[in-house]
């Protein structure tokens, strides 16, 4: 009966071991460490009622200490990849914001220029042609804007208007 | 030792008694297994049953990305293909080919000579951890580079 208890606390021992190995190698492949928890949990609980189970019975415990302690170590690397995870995450939260700012700098350079563009516009109609000719500079554009809305567009009106 | 004397003394041995030879047997178990996940499962379908988690929570794909049509192009011969899946891929088949000899061999050994079984258990230890470090070293490198 001594025996057979003895028995037992082994075969968790060497479970707890096999279980160890293969949650240590699945903890540090990145794809499937996070899954690393699940049989890392299985590991320490396995180990420690080897453990106790050899204690009770003055069995050796050696190898169920080994599966807990590489289960542990393998636990640790899991849990370290939701860590990785965040940071890569945390990288990758930052791309819309410098895509952002690229779009905002490209409109930025296309209003300067267009700030700094002579601007011709040409409409044509039925023989009625109207062209608004603005100068680089911005003052000399608000002015004409202002001429403009004023009604006081005679000196560059090129409307001709039928009688 | 004769074949038939090796036969007969592995099968006077209880496994029940001998920690290191089911260690060895159920790992070089889950090796196969991971070998015919391979070989069940094909890139031309694309009908992985696991997917990567990191890629699903970051957007981004990581350095293991494509290990498991590295492993099924490998097993169908394609190796520079499972190259371009990733670059790791062939040295991570590598360590699991490995192992699944490795076990078979150590139990062979462990079988055939009980004066040094403890020599060899340590060697199979340090050996085998050598060889992990040297085959996951990328991976654990992006860990820590993470971290």
């Amino acid at each position: 009966m001594e025996e057979v208890k003895n028995n037992s606390g082994q075969n968790l021992g060497i479970a707890a071991l096999i279980t160890a190995i293969l949650t240590f190698v699945l903890a540090v492949i990145p794809c499937v460490g996070l899954i690393a928890v699940i049989p890392g949990i299985i590991t320490i609980v396995l180990g420690s009622v080897a453990i106790s189970q050899a204690n009770r019975n003055n069995s050796p415990h050696g190898v169920a200490l080994a599966g807990l302690i590489i289960g542990i170590i393998a636990i640790m690397i899991a849990f370290s990849q939701i860590f990785v995870a965040r940071k890569i995450a945390h990288k990758a939260d930052k791309w819309p914001k410098q895509f952002e700012n690229i779009m905002n700098d490209v409109q930025d350079n296309v209003v300067k220029d267009l700030e700094d563009a002579n601007v011709s516009i040409k409409v044509e109609n039925n023989g009625d042609t109207i062209r608004i000719v603005t100068s680089p500079d911005k003052r000399n554009k608000e002015q004409t804007l202002e001429d403009l809305e004023k009604g006081n567009n005679s000196a560059h009106d090129t409307v001709k208007v039928k009688k | 030792m004769t074949p038939l004397k090796l036969k007969s003394s592995i099968a006077q041995i209880k496994l029940r008694n001998e920690p290191y030879l089911v260690i060895n047997i159920v790992l070089a178990g889950v090796i196969l297994l991971i070998l015919a996940y391979s070989g069940i499962f094909s890139p031309e379908k694309n009908n992985y049953p696991i997917v990567c988690i990191h890629e699903k929570i970051t957007g981004e794909p990581c350095v293991s990305c494509g290990l498991s049509h590295s492993f099924s192009l490998i097993l169908r011969g394609k190796v520079a293909e499972a190259y371009q899946w990733n670059r790791y891929g062939m040295r991570v088949f590598l360590f699991f080919a490995g192992q699944f000899l490795l076990r078979i061999i150590f139990s062979l050994l462990y079988t055939k000579y009980p004066v040094t079984r403890k020599q060899l258990i340590l060697f199979d230890i340090v050996g085998s951890s050598l060889i992990f470090l040297i085959a996951f070293m990328p991976f654990i490198a992006a860990i820590i580079k993470g971290l």
